[in-house]
């Protein structure tokens, strides 16, 4: 019984996509709500030594053989919706959470936008959206994506290369920023909408370097860039050293439970309520039981050179606000030191974060979120002054 | 919690979500309930004088015994630091929150635990106390000798309390220093947090801004909006940790901009101002210029504003790495002015500066 009724909807949702593509619309949005969702789980028979790159939307429909655990189990409890946007252009099918404000009262609503770093998904903000919506009453968008080579994001065509050059991270997200503005936005006055672009890791270099980009009509509506634990420096000495890192790194664990207690344990996690949602949705389950890393980090080795190079100066000189947010101690670089001391940018440090900061320190960073959208938002803000008001 | 986008800025961050907009949270919510992060817990000043300390035979012996110490970069015990904490409180505590200046003075900025270099500066300047000096503040955090700097500085405002001055910067407070250095350099060095908390409770007391000879308006940041006449400051309670908001911060964090008017600030605390503001707060109370400091500048002083307002910076090759020059403002007796500039002092052992790499992926 509920395998069939499983089964039909997938097959209708199958349809949907088929009718999306059919209709060459390639922006065209195919909604899972909630309920729908038990239907998108990872039902993979190919085999373990399969790459998620090569696998397209197809194979998932197609293949029968349920398996319980759905990796990105627990999406729903920080977003609304989770969309498959298909892109033919870039040749993506590109995996979206998103969360709509739930009113348009007031003048200014907060759309945060993230994107997340190497190795990561974008349910690594979901505890943080899931929080931003709390504090926010609901008033805000949130939404975060799979990049490329990550999460349920696949590739259309798998005869066709995939890179990793900072460019195609830019150009995808200049996709979808454009997407979520003519589709999710479509109902929120222009003059209302607050974006911030929130970025982890790569995700901060990512967004710095996506905003010459936009569109003017988005540069309008950009209020900030928010950078988490990324300093170029340290991100160049971290490639050098990155090989111990991924020796010292598992790909597979016996169950989803084990991947997570992993990651805590070695303190990639320090935050277990955001770690049981982003952690499994790092890995995808197989037919035997184990789960294997989706990401292949040494598969990005060719365009790492690409990733960094020149953004503490790009982040400084941003025409929109400035904050950064970092993990432990700081350790800026040159260009970051100069820059605080004068006053360019919002620094901000949480001592006992690990990198993962919108993990670890969830409420905390949708706090300074929030109060960084507050201040910077000129919709919002009225300075106030007594001057002229006494004497003379 | 409160999204009412009429509400005026000031009062939406007054129903605060927690200290969020200084450059340190993390010492905000639950760590700092912690009973021995709050202000006065080192009780340094829980029997404070009421007239200001009096110079005696005996602590100026004691006095010199410190400093001579100090000048030769060793720190005090934890015991003479709170010896040294409790008189200084009772001279600091007696100044105005307009510190009365008369010239000739030698005005100094940030100068962030580089201790070599402030003894460059003494050396640049002249001796104290043959040399009056004034300070804006950032004795702490970033460079490698914040209790060495301060200490100094402090002992020797005990000693020559009408020939030195010595302003609070937004790095002497609790917050701040957790961050940036001097709390982590007071573990290290003392293996509690004791001596933190005595300096963090004394910073409180210091004056804010001075005015030397009615003309030159000196503070660590800049103008407030809240903030239109002198007088308007010395009506401030300025005895406590230094505020996420309102006038007293502003004086702490505000800098100068090329846009008119007030501006956000980029740093999440105080605001910007324009060359109108500058001119209109100089105008209003009769002053030739705004001295300040908190901004690095590369010659090591910059002036802004059409002579309005000058920045000096005291810190060469700030943290050892930013390849800056420092300078140090003297006014003489004619209230003519002149600009010392100097490199970092060549010393050996200069710290170099290692670097952790992150053992993640990116």
């Amino acid at each position: 019984m509920a395998n069939n009724l499983r089964k039909s909807v997938l097959l209708g949702q199958f349809d949907k996509i088929n009718e999306t593509i059919d209709a060459s619309v390639p922006h065209k949005p195919t909604l899972t709500n909630r309920h729908e969702d038990s239907s998108e789980e990872e039902n993979d028979t190919l085999g373990e030594l399969t790459n998620c790159n090569s696998l397209n939307f197809q194979h998932h429909s197609k293949s029968t053989s349920a398996v319980d655990d759905d990796p990105v189990e627990g999406w729903d409890t920080s977003f609304e919706a989770r969309e498959t946007i298909i892109s033919k252009e870039r040749n993506m099918n590109f995996n979206l959470y998103a969360s709509l404000p739930k009113e348009h009262t007031g003048n200014s609503i907060p759309i945060f936008i993230f994107h997340h770093g190497a190795g990561s998904s974008g349910l690594s903000f979901a505890n943080l959206c899931k929080q931003l919506m709390n504090k926010l009453d609901g008033k805000c968008g949130c939404f975060a994506f799979d990049a490329r080579g990550h999460g349920q994001t696949t590739v259309i065509d798998s005869n066709v290369p995939v890179k990793y050059n900072q460019e195609d991270f830019i150009e995808d997200l200049l996709f979808l920023i454009s997407y979520i503005s003519e589709n999710h936005l479509r109902d929120i006055p222009i003059a209302k909408r607050s974006i911030i672009l929130v970025g982890h890791s790569l995700g901060g270099s990512i967004c710095t370097f996506t905003v010459s980009h936009l569109s003017s009509e988005l540069k309008r509506q950009l209020i900030g860039v928010a950078m988490l634990d990324i300093v170029e420096e340290a991100a160049v000495d971290a490639l050098k050293k990155v090989d111990h890192f991924l020796a010292s790194t598992p790909n597979v664990f016996p169950t989803y439970k084990e991947a997570v207690e992993w990651h805590i344990k070695h303190g990639l996690s320090k935050n277990r309520e955001s770690a049981k949602i982003a952690i499994p949705a790092l890995f995808r389950k197989f037919a035997s039981g184990k789960v294997v890393r989706i990401t292949n980090l040494s598969t990005f080795r060719p365009f790492w050179d690409t990733w960094f190079t020149g953004l503490s100066h790009k982040f400084v000189t941003l025409p929109t606000s400035r904050l950064l947010i970092l993990a432990g101690n700081d350790n800026l670089d040159r260009e970051l030191i100069i820059g605080q001391i004068q006053g360019k940018y919002q620094l901000v440090v949480f001592q006992d974060s690990g990198h993962f900061i919108q993990e670890d320190a969830a409420l905390k960073t949708a706090l300074t979120l929030i109060e960084f959208w507050k201040r910077n938002d000129n919709k919002n803000v009225v300075i106030q002054t007594n001057w002229g008001q006494s004497k003379k | 919690m409160d999204v009412d986008m009429d509400v005026p800025m000031h009062d939406a961050v007054s129903e605060q979500l927690t200290p969020t907009i200084t450059e340190d949270v993390d010492a905000s919510g639950d760590d700092y309930q912690d009973i021995d992060f709050k202000p006065g817990s080192s009780g340094i000043a829980d029997h404070k004088a009421s007239k200001p300390l009096e110079l005696t035979g005996e602590n100026i012996n004691q006095l010199d015994k410190w400093i001579e110490k100090l000048g030769k970069c060793e720190i005090l015990s934890e015991d003479d630091v709170a010896r040294l904490c409790k008189m200084a409180i009772d001279v600091v505590q007696f100044e105005e929150n307009v510190k009365p200046i008369s010239v000739p003075v030698t005005i100094c900025g940030d100068v962030h635990g580089q201790y070599h270099d402030l003894m460059e500066l003494f050396k640049i300047g002249g001796p104290c106390p043959d040399t009056n000096y004034l300070f804006m503040g950032d004795y702490v955090d970033r460079g490698y000798y914040s209790v060495e700097t301060v200490s100094y500085l402090v002992a020797m405002k005990i000693r020559y309390p009408r020939r030195i001055t010595i302003l609070r910067g937004n790095h002497e407070s609790r917050q701040i220093t957790q961050v940036y250095g001097f709390y982590d350099e007071c573990l290290r060095k003392y293996g509690s947090a004791n001596v933190w908390k005595m300096f963090t409770d004394l910073f409180d007391y210091f004056p804010i801004t001075a005015l030397v000879e009615n003309k030159i308006f000196c503070l660590h940041g800049g103008l407030s909006p809240m903030i239109e006449t002198i007088d308007q400051v010395r009506e401030l309670n300025r005895v406590q940790e230094v505020p996420h908001e309102g006038p007293m911060c502003d004086l702490l964090w505000s800098d100068p901009d090329d846009r008119g008017g007030w501006g956000i600030s980029p740093r999440g605390a105080g605001f910007t101002f324009g060359q109108d503001i500058s001119e209109q707060f100089n105008h209003t109370n009769n002053l030739t210029f705004v001295a300040r400091a908190h901004q690095l500048v590369m010659e090591g002083y910059a002036w802004s504003h059409q002579q309005n307002v000058v920045t000096i910076f005291s810190a060469p090759n700030y943290c050892y790495r930013c390849g800056n020059q420092a300078a140090i403002m003297e006014v003489d007796e004619n209230n003519n002015r002149q600009f010392l500039q100097y490199d970092p002092s060549v010393r050996p052992g200069e710290p170099t500066v290692t670097r952790k790499t992150p053992d993640y992926f990116l």
